[in-house]
């Protein structure tokens, strides 16, 4: 018995050591070329840059396309061989045919990749552009494979491979198939032709991959999303129609949207301004169009500065005002209201741009209505005042192992994103039901010249000259866009203009102060311009046509004197040249020829842009000044503020938003740490007349180290702390507390080229129609956003309390503070039901298969 | 002895798992209770018109945080009133609301309907001073505040 067992012993050793070996041996073997058909493990990198095993499929004969068995010195001499640059340090790279090549290439040029490389690649005698970006595989589930690895060397384009997606992650993002496009011939037939399914190569019949057909986007996918994919065998599986991720969306004729029950049905707006500031009343309509009692959770947007000061939950004819609470304690308050079986709701702050709605107990068919207050300033900008209502929050790009920021995720995919804040997706071709209606008054106090939207289908009623009302119009009532409404008063020469406001607390007031109108008969010094470009996968298609117009636009009218510089990052950073490039016809081509090669794919480590952009060695003798072409969509802004506080140096940030709703927050944010300014090109606006009035305003001298005297004004607390720049076109709204009456006079005093310059402006702290309601909160929200912006940096001290206490005092939203309603009247029957997430669109010009986990 | 020894083995192997995931003894938390409750606040001012009110709110011997205030029965008070954030922030419920229309209530009148989260087991013992009750130009006029409990008025 003893030797029976020493004997099986020995054998299960032995056999574990030559199983052992063998793989150990599997891991070391050279294998350039496949033998027979067969499957190859691979590495890619997905979005969020964690690394993952796949498998591709090498036929016989192949290269296997796996660089890990070349050895370093290999990989090394190959990269060498295959990179090269130009005159000007711009990477190109001509006759690639290996997969492996491009990850000789990635590894030598960048850590992510996505390096800008030029160069022809002649495959089966063909000529394929090689426009940029370095991964080969990953990217699309049920994208369907644009380029096929023949197993003999080259690369050829097909389509129809729905459900295959790259290194076949369900559609998590754009992942690293990164931007190869195809020859200008072939992407103008696809271009002619986006009804068609798929993409066709030469030789090849387009097929359905295992994910069934190919998704209905596809069709109208624009050139610059085609993807060279690796065929891959990753089991994304398609179950059936409905489910996410596999690859198989639903196919629908244009026009027939698939309309999805959901909770939240209907979003009324009604603004009022007066002046420039505005109060703003949102109402939200929640139904339960289900068997059962539900609780309905949105995530939504609204203006960055928005001193939000009332909430109101309405149930039938009853309504019942929300109190301001410490935010756990609002949030303990709702979850045992909610246990309970009352009717309650909760709104907290995730974002000072976004803000979650929780309404529990809606019981099957009854409506709740919930009705959110604010007060804003709006801006002024080149003439126009400015009423912006965002519509929907764009889906976020999180850093790897970020956890506090805003995922973007499928319908029914909560929590697969990480983050503490998720925004689910509807898909396309679906529809939520849920529309807007919006309407805005205005009385400007003197004649409104000119009324605009955009973006938006409007119509325009005026009582009086100095009155108007603005309507969104019904055929418009899609909130899948910002609304952006901007107005012209009678009078070129505006005057600063000073709203005041006194109760028992004492006295609040708000000052829009305009730069000095001699500051445009001035000439600036010689710049020195750097252009950042957001080449994420959510900037693809519309938005990056948008910013490179911009950029085109803005290179041509750079001056002799200067210099310029053009960025771009996305999982990482490059840039046109080591240094800057001097204002030459030759160079200026070289700019705009390296950005007509940018494409929008990737994740957006805008750290990597920040850095890339404020450490770039800067020229003592000309102005340098920054600008950041972005949507703004990441999840990591605190991130982000804190790299632009600590490496601005001389540097002043423009920051230009770029689509239908970006992120507005951050880039006001970063413009005003970068005492710049910020402006916003919609889908429907032109880049050029954007462009022109930012040179308009950038052709002429600042007027910087701005001083006030407030004269008979003992001012305190006032925000911004620091007067920033003033440009030309550009006022600063400046709000502070305030004790004096009467009439007195502020001298402002600044800097222009050297020279001192003083503002005086007369002042009646006693003019009743000077007066506003709304300033309280409104100084109140700015000091909120002073010590939210203090805590970025000092994480130390107390000024989350701090933060608390204003809050609290003044009855306003943060990100400390909540608000909550409970209906203790009546208790619904059953515990709280089903909690249930409102789907929003993908704002306009954002891809969905893009940006949205899945 | 070996058989028992055996036994007494086997038995111990099924014994101290099942014990092992048998619950520990519960016993009541000390957590209060929290239950969630409305008051109705009634304003009688007699003959003359009710236009504005306001009113503090104080609870003796159970723990009470305000949840929501509701508007009152008449359509002059039909908006939920407002209450003094500042004061709330130093666990002082101040209500107040006014309206100046030509239709204002008189009387006895539910003006509002103050909910309640309260903690712990005892009932509350209210307390309601009315600051201050005006008519339509804002004189102030005379009136008595009381409250009622129970569900929905």
């Amino acid at each position: 018995m003893k030797t029976k067992l020493k004997a099986a012993s020995i054998i299960l050793a032995l056999t574990g050591l030559i199983l052992a070996g063998y793989f150990a041996g599997c891991g070391t073997r050279r294998a350039d070329m496949a033998e027979k058909p067969q499957q190859v493990d691979q590495t890619v990198a997905r979005r969020d840059g964690k690394d993952v095993q796949t498998k591709v499929i090498v036929e016989a004969g192949a290269d296997n396309g796996d660089i890990s068995v070349r050895t370093e010195q290999e990989s090394k001499k190959r990269a060498d061989i295959l990179l090269k640059t130009d005159e000007s340090g711009i990477p190109y790279a001509d006759k690639i045919t290996y997969p492996k090549d491009w990850w000789e290439i990635i590894d030598k040029q960048g850590r992510k990749g996505e390096v800008p490389v030029l160069g022809d690649m002649p495959i089966a005698g063909k000529s394929f552009k090689l426009d940029s970006g370095a991964y080969g595989m990953g990217g699309y589930g049920g994208y369907g494979g644009a380029m096929y690895y023949d197993g003999h060397g080259s690369f050829l384009p097909r389509g129809g491979y729905g459900g295959y997606g790259g290194a076949g992650y369900g559609g998590y993002g754009e992942g690293y198939g990164s931007s190869y496009s195809i020859d200008g011939r072939y992407l103008s037939k696809l271009k002619s032709d986006q009804k068609q399914l798929g993409t066709r190569g030469p030789g090849y019949t387009p097929r359905p991959g295992p994910g069934g057909p190919l998704p209905i986007d596809l069709r109208t996918v624009s050139a610059d999303e085609i993807w060279i994919i690796a065929k891959s065998e990753v089991a994304v599986v398609a179950r059936d129609a409905e489910t996410p991720g596999c690859g198989a969306m639903i196919c629908r004729p244009p026009g027939q949207e698939k309309e999805i029950p959901l909770p939240l049905k209907h979003t009324d707006v009604k603004g009022q301004i007066s002046g420039y500031i505005a109060t703003v009343e949102v109402t939200q309509e929640f139904s339960n169009p289900y068997d059962e009692k539900i609780e309905a959770v949105y995530v939504f947007p609204l203006p960055q500065n928005a001193a939000i000061n009332e909430f109101i939950m309405v149930v039938g004819e009853r309504k019942i005002r929300g109190i301001i609470r410490e935010r756990q304690e609002a949030e303990r308050i709702y979850k045992e209201a909610r246990d309970q079986g009352h009717m309650a709701s909760l709104l907290t702050q995730e974002r000072p741009n976004i803000f979650t709605q929780k309404v529990a107990n809606i019981e099957p068919g009854k409506k709740i209505d919930v009705n959110i207050k604010y007060f804003n300033t709006l801006a002024y900008v080149d003439g126009w005042y400015e009423f912006v209502f965002p519509m929907v929050v764009g889906p976020r790009f999180n850093p790897p192992g970020f956890t506090d920021g805003v995922g973007a995720v499928a319908r029914g995919k909560a929590g697969i994103s990480g983050q503490k804040t998720e925004v689910q997706y509807l898909k396309p071709g679906e529809r939520s039901g849920h529309d807007i209606s919006l309407t805005v008054d205005i009385n400007a106090g003197v004649a409104i010249e000119e009324a605009a939207c955009s973006n938006h289908a409007i119509s325009k009623n005026a009582a009086a000259p100095e009155k108007l009302t603005v309507k969104l119009s019904p055929l418009d009532s899609i909130p899948n866009k910002d609304f952006v409404l901007r107005y012209r008063v009678a009078g070129r020469k505006l005057k600063s203009a000073l709203v005041v406001h006194r109760d028992k607390r004492g006295g609040f007031f708000t000052l829009m102060l305009y730069p000095p109108a001699n500051l445009s008969s001035l000439r600036r010094a010689p710049m020195e311009m750097i252009f950042v470009l957001d080449c994420s996968g959510s900037m693809s298609g519309k938005p990056i046509a948008k910013a490179k117009d911009a950029i085109r636009r803005a290179l041509k009218k750079l001056e002799p004197d200067d210099t310029f510089q053009i960025i771009r990052f996305s999982n990482n950073a490059s840039q046109l040249g080591p240094k800057p490039v001097p204002v030459t016809p030759e160079n200026i081509r070289r700019g705009l020829k390296y950005v007509d090669s940018l494409k929008g794919s990737g994740g957006t480590q805008m750290i990597e842009g920040i850095k890339a952009a404020l450490d770039f060695e800067h020229d003592p003798h000309r102005f340098r000044l920054v600008s950041f072409m972005t949507d703004g969509y990441i999840g990591n802004e605190a991130q982000i503020l804190e790299a632009v506080q600590e490496r601005l140096g001389e540097s002043r940030i423009f920051s230009f938003g770029v689509g239908s709703s970006v992120n507005r927050y951050l880039l006001d944010r970063m413009a005003k740490l970068g005492r710049g300014a910020v402006a916003y090109i919609g889908l429907d606006d032109s880049a050029g007349e954007v462009v022109d009035l930012y040179y308009d305003r950038i052709s002429h001298p600042a007027l910087t180290d701005v001083t006030i005297d407030w004269g008979g004004m003992a001012v305190t607390d006032m925000y911004p702390r620091h007067i920033p720049d003033l440009f030309v076109g550009r006022p600063v709204i400046l709000t502070g507390r305030f004790k004096g009456e009467g009439k007195t006079t502020i001298n402002i005093t600044g800097k222009v080229g050297g020279h001192y310059q003083d503002i005086s402006i007369p002042i009646d702290l006693d003019d009743s129609s000077a007066a506003h309601r709304g300033i309280a909160c409104v100084w109140a929200r700015k000091k909120i956003e002073d010590l939210a912006n203090q805590a970025i940096y000092d994480q130390t001290s107390d000024l989350p309390d701090e933060i608390k206490q204003v809050a609290l005092e003044y009855g306003l939203m943060s990100a400390y503070t909540a608000f909550v309603a409970v209906d203790s009247s009546r208790k619904t029957a059953g515990d709280h039901g089903v909690t249930v997430a409102v789907p929003v669109p993908v704002p306009e010009g954002v891809r969905y298969e893009t940006t949205v986990q899945n | 002895m070996k058989k028992t020894a055996l036994i007494i083995a086997a038995s111990m192997c099924v014994m101290v798992p099942v014990l092992a995931r048998q619950p520990y003894p519960e016993y009541p938390t000390a957590q209060p209770k929290v239950r969630f409750a409305p008051l109705h606040i009634y304003v009688d001012s007699g003959e003359r018109a009710l236009g504005a009110f306001q009113f503090e709110l104080k609870a003796f011997g159970g723990q009470i945080k305000i949840v929501g205030v509701e508007g009152g029965e008449h359509a002059a008070f039909k908006e939920p009133g407002y209450y003094d954030p500042a004061a709330l922030a130093n666990d002082r419920i101040i209500i107040a609301a006014f309206n100046t229309a030509n239709e204002l209530p008189s009387g006895r009148t539910r003006i509002a309907t103050i909910h309640l989260q309260i903690t712990g087991r005892v009932e509350p013992e209210y307390g309601l001073e009315l600051t201050v009750a005006a008519d339509a130009d804002g004189q102030e006029i005379p009136a008595e505040i009381t409250f009622e409990t129970g569900e929905q008025k």
